[in-house]
């Protein structure tokens, strides 16, 4: 039975791969027309290049997920940095509160926030967006940071004060210089988080300031074309270069 | 997101007990996130539920109904509401059974191969979700590989772009690495002389996983539930792109209601709705869960 089991899970890790190597590959296809494969061609690469309301959608999913994941990662080290290191009463509580967005459906947050934002008559545009976007990365923020948090040795920050060195010193000169690596790694799945967000940008966005995949899920309803394929391509090697940069121990630290 | 990194208690960077305050002080930023930008959305979307509707411009009258509630149980309602809880069910059983198996495939690797298999499994999670949902567009999709596969074995195949098939398997594509993550963290917690243990003294396959695998990998069984069933009643991108938008799950009902219709209330009874489904989800898993370890404490005492 267990092999069974594990021959079973090969084919699962397949399934896990075979519709992300039919994206990579029909990216170069050279055919227009359906999925007939015609040959190679990188020509709708250099299209995509080419399309300024594309570009422009580009731009605003950038600047919305930079603002967002700067915010989420620095209110993440404070919150982090609180529940690590100093004895807060109701601790779970306030943890439990943080990690909210995570549990409530994403569509419940996206709705709730465009109720709010118009009855308090705020045109929804880049601000809403960002502030939607920190909503739901700053779970991830926070507890990547305090995982980080929590592997450090104590031992260290009591060397730094015995050897009489002041609490924002030992922060600034032993702790933070530690917590480097998580702080980017906060950054950068804050900033994929907001990047590939679809569910609270269709509640968030306004006229003017339509995110990436808004404009792809609109082009997608019209149907599937083949410059789609060499972006879904580029954001599959961005998500790689991704995983690379936040190694596989600080994402192990909050999947599993 | 598993629930050992967010419940283990601090070891690393533990303070005196002074500067407390400061504490609190770090903690406003988060706390004004949460409930500005959480708590007071989601009063205001209750309270929305219960408000009248104004059938000419749209939006909200104010006042006070049972309307937007009762109008649940209209058969349009009704019907996306029963579709959308059988899909929701199926796919968190599918996404439970596969996941299961995944991470206790993975569990049993040698130690050094376990993170590799881990990452193979992390990389389509992160992957742009509209991306992994137009791949199966590309690969169901007429002069797509199915269809050319099947018609060179000699099938009359056409394309299964839109169908509810290609609806399920993009949502067990989308859902699954979800449910892998959280019973892989506690089987990694589960001594592994354990199995060795129950082989020796003649259990089988079935029987290892009843008696010892399933019940101490429950949290992490319980928070799959969690991370899928109710998650999937609030999609919509995945019915329309890929089930043409015959059969909309709740997802696609809240988007029309509030972008189309202007129906507010009624969008908002409907979120209530997802809302309380996921209170109660948590609700029963937890106590699920509480009633099954008192059972096994009693038995081990």
């Amino acid at each position: 039975m267990d092999r069974v089991v594990a021959w079973f899970c090969r084919l699962v890790f397949v399934f896990l791969y075979v519709p992300i190597v039919a994206v990579v590959v029909y990216s170069f296809n050279a055919s227009e027309v359906s999925y007939r494969f015609t040959g190679l061609t990188t020509h709708w690469y250099s299209d995509l290049f080419h399309d300024d309301r594309l570009l422009a959608t580009l731009r605003t999913s950038i600047v919305v997920g930079v603002l967002a994941a700067l915010v989420a990662t620095a209110i993440g080290f404070l919150t982090a940095f609180s529940l690590a290191r100093f004895q807060v009463k109701g601790r779970a509580f306030f943890l439990g509160a943080i990690l909210i967005p995570l549990i409530v459906p994403e569509i419940v947050i996206g709705v709730s926030l465009l109720e709010v934002f118009s009855s308090i008559g705020m045109q929804t545009g880049i601000l809403t967006l960002v502030l939607g976007h920190i909503v739901i990365t700053l779970p991830l923020a926070t507890l990547v940071q305090m995982g980080a948090m929590a592997a450090l040795d104590p031992s260290l920050s009591e060397a730094a004060t015995d050897l009489g060195a002041t609490g924002w010193i030992t922060f600034r000169r032993v702790l933070f210089p530690l917590l480097r690596p998580s702080v980017l790694a906060a950054f950068l799945l804050s900033f994929t988080t907001s990047f590939s967000n679809i569910v609270i940008s269709t509640f968030t966005s306004g006229v003017g300031s339509t995110t990436l995949p808004l404009r792809i899920y609109s082009s997608l309803r019209t149907g599937l074309t083949p410059e789609l394929n060499a972006l879904g391509t580029l954001l599959v090697l961005f998500t790689l270069v991704v995983i690379f940069l936040v190694g596989v121990r600080q994402m192990r630290r909050i999947l599993a | 997101m598993s629930a050992s990194t967010a419940t283990a208690p601090a070891r690393g960077l533990r303070a005196p007990a002074r500067g407390t305050l400061l504490g609190y002080l770090l903690l406003l930023p988060a706390v004004a996130v949460i409930v500005l930008l959480v708590i007071v959305p989601m009063a205001v979307i209750a309270r929305q539920s219960f408000a009248l509707s104004d059938p000419l411009l749209g939006g909200t009258m104010g006042g006070f109904t049972w309307d937007n509630y009762a109008k649940l149980f209209d058969p349009v309602y009704a019907k996306t509401m029963g579709y959308s809880l059988g899909l929701a069910a199926l796919n968190a059983a599918v996404c439970l059974v596969v996941g299961y198996l995944l991470a206790f495939y993975i569990s049993t690797r040698p130690a050094n191969r376990q993170p590799v298999l881990l990452m193979l499994v992390i990389i389509p999670f992160l992957t742009d979700f509209l991306v992994r949902t137009f791949a199966w567009i590309t690969l169901l999709g007429s002069g797509g590989p199915y269809v050319r596969i099947a018609r060179a074995l000699g099938f009359d195949a056409s394309s299964l772009v839109p169908s509810q098939f290609a609806v399920i398997m993009s949502l067990l594509y989308a859902f699954l690495p979800v449910a892998v993550f959280p019973i892989y963290a506690s089987m990694r917690a589960i001594d592994p002389s354990l199995r060795e243990a129950a082989s020796d003294l003649g259990a089988g396959w079935w029987q290892t996983h009843r008696r010892i695998f399933i019940p101490l990998s429950a949290t992490g069984i319980g928070s799959s539930i969690m991370l899928t069933f109710v998650p999937t009643l609030g999609v919509f991108v995945i019915p329309v792109l890929l089930g043409g938008g015959k059969d909309p799950l709740v997802g696609n009902l809240i988007v029309t209601l509030f972008t189309e219709f202007r129906n507010e209330p009624m969008g908002a009874a409907m979120s209530m709705v997802v809302l309380v489904l996921m209170l109660a989800s948590v609700a029963v898993i937890t106590g699920l869960l509480r009633l099954l370890s008192i059972r096994s404490n009693r038995r081990a005492a």
